[in-house]
């Protein structure tokens, strides 16, 4: 299942990149968080390692994501390696001058066969939700 | 006399043997990793379940979950919490569910092993607090599980206090969990320990309860030794803050109590209607 929102916002690449690589921001402007802790130290890139929990439906679903691209003020994308088999990613574009179009992007499959499907498109409405709400939140964050 | 005291005997040495060993290793984290779209439809969808206070449990490490017990034979929170417990944790966190005897015996329910129940007993329990495993005990079992509907928000673990010497000798802390909607999925009646008494299975079989309650698809149903469709009740489970067992037994025994107690007020303050929530 892959669920995709877009928005323009009013900055420019650099300045929501500034946000978008900062761990503790995360928490700030991701909807539905239940839990968010980093779990390797140093500098976020490539290898960094998120526990990362969204409350989606009764439960937080989530698990353990590690970051597989980190393309200053371009892209940012992850795997999960524990939890639901997803991989998401953050790009960003020009959209005109000081403006840029940042499109989050979550592709998840759940295990369980045909319960595993159903789920995922029961879960879709939320999921799609969350990103949405999370990319106001962004919005808010980089425009002030 | 001694003669139906024999066969008592008997009959019960012939359903202990029949408990199996716990095997820790027969819980399988693909088995669960599996099952948790269909148990997170049933939440979600059925159930309307909600389940708050997850991070009050210790990140890692072994950790003894005490809960209230709903629901009959059909607790459909136990399937909430476990479901939240693996999503939040991941299923590659140890986690195991103390059940009676007759549940992790009945060849029909095998399947719950590979979740994590075991035979709930001192040893069971110490064996898998020691392999660093957080475990879930419904100290009121069967005897709270089959209280009667109109007392569905009140804590009765009819003064079984094991639950903390357990905890105090395996040096784990206490975490609280406390659950509403279960007892609401069918209207039960009464715990019929007369009857448990008259048929002598709370010799035999180890239950202290035979109940007596109306529920889909039966009726009037009695012993719910069958299950029942349980009404889809709204959940909400809410973990509390961790105890650590450092008083004597009966004061961590209040402790325990007050905190699912209050716990439970506070989400029954919540709901507006039985079932609806």
């Amino acid at each position: 299942m892959r669920v995709e929102r877009r928005l323009v916002v009013n900055a420019d690449r650099n300045a929501v990149w500034k946000v978008l690589s900062d761990p503790a921001c995360y928490p700030s402007f991701l909807a539905y968080l239940e839990r968010w802790e980093t779990i390797t130290e140093g500098p976020p890139g490539v290898g960094s390692r998120y526990t990362v929990l969204w409350k989606i439906g009764p439960v937080p679903v989530g698990g353990i994501a590690e970051v597989v691209e980190f393309d200053k003020a371009r892209d940012l994308a992850w795997i999960n390696i524990t939890g639901v088999t997803q991989r998401g990613r953050v790009r960003l574009r020009d959209a005109g001058p000081g403006r840029t179009l940042v499109t989050l992007r979550l592709s998840y499959h759940s295990d369980g066969g045909v319960l595993g499907l159903i789920a995922d498109r029961v879960a879709a409405r939320q999921v799609g939700r969350s990103l949405a709400e999370s990319l106001k939140n962004l919005r808010s964050l980089v425009e002030f | 006399m001694a003669g139906v005291a024999d066969i008592i005997e008997w009959a019960r040495q012939q359903v202990i043997a029949r408990v199996p060993a716990a095997d820790l290793d027969q819980r399988d984290p693909d088995y669960i990793r599996d099952q948790l779209p269909g148990t997170w439809l049933l939440a979600v969808l059925y159930f309307r379940a909600d389940v708050r206070g997850l991070d009050r449990i210790p990140a890692d490490g072994p950790v003894l979950l005490v809960g209230n017990h709903s629901g009959g034979n059909v607790p459909a929170d136990t399937f909430v919490f476990t479901l939240a417990f693996c999503s939040y944790f991941g299923v590659e966190r140890p986690f195991y569910q103390l059940a009676h005897n007759l549940v992790v015996a009945y060849p029909a329910l095998r399947w719950l092993r590979k979740f994590g129940a075991v035979a709930a007993n001192p040893d069971n329990a110490r064996l898998a607090l020691e392999a660093g495993a957080a475990v879930l005990v419904y100290p009121g079992g069967d005897y709270e599980v089959c209280r009667p509907s109109w007392q569905r928000h009140v804590i009765d673990f009819g003064g079984r206090k094991g639950f903390v010497r357990l905890a105090r000798e395996a040096g784990v802390p206490i975490v609280p969990v406390a659950s509403v909607g279960g007892q609401e999925t069918a209207l039960f009646l009464g715990r019929g320990q007369w009857l448990a008494r008259l048929l002598m299975v709370d010799r035999v079989l180890r239950l202290k309860s035979v109940p007596i309650s109306l529920a889909l698809p039966w009726g009037l149903n009695i012993g719910d030794l069958l299950g029942h469709i349980p009404l889809p009740a709204k959940i909400v489970i809410e973990v509390q803050d961790p105890i650590e067992v450092d008083g004597d037994d009966q004061a961590v025994y209040d402790e325990v109590v007050a905190s699912l107690q209050a716990g439970v007020g506070r989400l029954a303050g919540e709901r507006r209607f039985p079932v609806i929530g």
